[in-house]
């Protein structure tokens, strides 16, 4: 029996775990505090020939002779729930449903150039929803998922559907398409030039288009390069749909345009993005929009938990969080940690012993008798210390009776 | 340019390297070559220059690790890499083709190849149930051996071919040298790769 365990897994050692784990429940908290709620689905699934990542899944079979596959990505799985438990949104109704996930995925893949096979995926669906606002607003959570590891985010924005409208206008065979967005995709001009030499659009306008569509990438300029290339009133609204997203969009500056984004053309149907951050090579998350593919109105994007972990590990370390508070009044205590507050239960029974350990941990204040004392004399905390005593306060306010001493508004 | 954050370049050993350092001072790069000192990683100027076999260039390009690089686009095919691949150099040009002993006829049982991958597609694509054999060096020594009965190697100016009386009956593709550029590496340093790629556009030979 080998000891190690198989190709493209790995053990997780405590401080890996531990570092893993922080990072998807920051994300968790983030993606909650936009209204996104946590659902579950299975890592079994039943196998399904249709499924986008159906060649890399692994499949397993079933005691009944069934085929199962596991979970290789969230977002079909996601579908799936919608269309049992929300028919009416699975079938075209428009309410939306936010979404967030988080969970193990596996690819059964060659377990080359730095990909795993088992990895961490976390990540949000908007549903039942389609406008420029709510695509805005998952371009908005990318780029705080990646601030929120610490990392400057920058966002590779494009519209499949502009690279789309430009092969019908050009009415290019169907057999050709894939290679032919293939090409613009990778931005090569000369593989581009050779297909469309050999099938022969006969219109030379869509011909100097098509090629000058890898070119169009930059700043928010691209988009006025766009109309000025490609004419055709089918290309000009999904220029327009782009320009519509990043009108709702907060600040456009951090976004980069790339038109020639056009991957997986049949699944993304709207805006696509990618999020980088400056000294990593390699994305850290993707999504975009996918109306009609899997659900009539959807768009999403999932983060790969350990390579963002990878990510940040050029940056200094996060310093050892410091308690607010050490305390000697557990009632009042469980108050501030309810809020969020990091609260030290002190180890001496006496003032001056917690004050000691106030300093000796660089925690500014000491909690005695439902009070706040501060440990610096100079008052330098005054602002978190008035915050927090009033977080005090409201809990004695809603709570008549729930701390000891003389009652609900006892003090004037 | 001082600003400017720094390009990685990788460049494949050999001729090639040679040649790419041309085209990118003439697109107005200042390198310097490496001192002749075996530095596998030195400061050029205006670039870090990385030294490597050319099979390994679409890896660390892939990475990032490098943020752009010359690399022959068999090579590239053959790793599997999507890479941004925005200039067509056009040097280097060769081709890469399936081999027989001159006059053969027989039905192709082997192929050996330093392409098993590029090898395996076609032979799928013209319905061969051949096996494929992964050689590193000298190929053409498999045909004169026996060890293959055919072989898919690059012909330049096929010289080498006429002197082991071999010849070249299909063309898989054709290649030639490709400016590639690390996806992520052209969006945060657009500011040096695009005028990069579209002064190298605008060189004789190149697209």
């Amino acid at each position: 029996m080998s000891r190690t365990p198989p190709d493209g897994t790995r053990y997780v050692l405590p401080d890996a775990a531990a570092r893993r784990i922080e990072v998807v429940a920051a994300l968790r908290a983030l993606y909650g505090s936009w209204g996104y709620d946590l659902v579950e689905v299975p890592a079994l699934e039943r196998y399904d020939p249709a499924h986008p990542r159906e060649a890399q899944s692994f499949k397993l079979s079933d005691r009944d002779s069934g085929v199962l596959a596991l979970r290789s990505d969230f977002t079909p799985a996601l579908a799936q729930l919608v269309r049992a438990h929300h028919p009416a949104v699975a079938a075209g109704a428009r309410r939306p449903l936010r979404w967030q996930y988080a969970g193990t995925v596996w690819h059964a893949i060659d377990p080359e150039l730095a990909r795993t096979r088992e990895f961490t995926q976390v990540g949000l669906e908007l549903i039942g929803v389609s406008n420029a606002r709510a695509d805005a607003e998952i371009l908005h959570l990318a780029r705080e998922s990646v601030r929120t590891v610490g990392l400057r985010p920058r966002l590779e924005v494009g519209n499949p559907g502009f690279v789309r409208a430009l092969l019908d206008v050009a009415g290019v065979p169907d057999g050709q398409r894939d290679a032919l967005a293939d090409a613009i995709d990778r931005k090569d001009r000369r593989d581009l030039a050779d297909r469309l030499a050999s099938f022969g659009t006969g219109r030379e306008g869509v011909d100097r288009a098509l090629l000058a569509v890898p070119d169009l990438y930059g700043g928010i300029e691209v988009l006025d390069h766009a109309r000025q290339v490609a004419p055709w009133p089918a290309a000009q609204r999904e220029i327009d749909r782009l320009a519509g997203v990043l009108a709702e969009f907060e600040d456009a500056s951090e976004l980069m345009l790339d038109l020639a984004m056009a991957r997986r053309l049949s699944y993304y149907t709207g805006v696509t993005f990618r999020a980088y951050t400056p000294d990593f090579g390699q994305p850290l998350l993707g999504g975009g929009r996918y109306d009609g593919a899997l659900l009539p109105a959807a768009a999403g994007f999932s983060i790969g938990v350990e390579r963002l972990i990878q990510a940040t590990r050029a940056l200094p370390p996060a310093p050892e969080p410091t308690p607010r508070v050490i305390a000697l009044d557990d009632p009042a205590a469980r108050v501030l940690r309810a809020a969020g507050v990091r609260v030290v239960r002190a180890l001496h029974a006496d003032l001056e012993g917690a004050r000691d350990e106030a300093r000796a941990r660089s925690a500014p204040f000491v909690l005695v008798d439902g009070r706040l004392l501060s440990v610096d004399a100079a008052g330098a905390d005054a602002a978190e210390l008035a915050v927090l005593s009033a977080l005090l306060e409201g809990a004695r306010e809603g709570a008549p009776g729930a701390s000891d001493g003389d009652g609900p508004r006892g003090d004037p | 340019m001082s600003r400017v954050p720094r390009l990685v370049l990788a460049l494949p050993k050999g001729r090639v390297m040679e040649q790419s350092l041309e085209v990118l001072r003439a697109a107005g790069l200042r390198l310097e070559t490496g001192t002749g000192a075996r530095a596998l990683r030195y400061d050029a100027g205006d670039a870090v220059v990385i030294e490597m076999r050319n099979a390994d260039v679409p890896t660390y390009v892939e990475l990032g690790v490098a943020d752009a690089g010359v690399v022959g686009k068999d090579v590239l095919l053959e790793s599997g890499s999507r890479l941004v691949e925005p200039v067509d150099l056009g040097f280097a040009a060769c081709r890469l083709s399936l081999i027989r002993p001159r006059g053969a006829t027989g039905t192709i049982q082997r192929v050996a190849s330093k392409y098993p991958r590029l090898t395996a597609d076609y032979l799928r694509r013209v319905g061969s149930g051949a096996e494929v054999v992964k050689l590193s060096g000298n190929v053409e020594l498999a045909c004169v051996t026996g060890l293959a009965d055919a072989v898919v190697d690059v012909v330049q100016t096929g010289a080498t071919l006429a002197a082991n009386d071999l010849e070249e009956v299909d063309v898989l593709l054709r290649s030639s040298a490709r400016f590639v550029v690390n996806r992520a590496a052209l969006k945060l340093k657009h500011e040096t790769l695009r005028p990069l790629i579209e002064a190298l556009r605008g060189l004789p030979g190149s697209f």
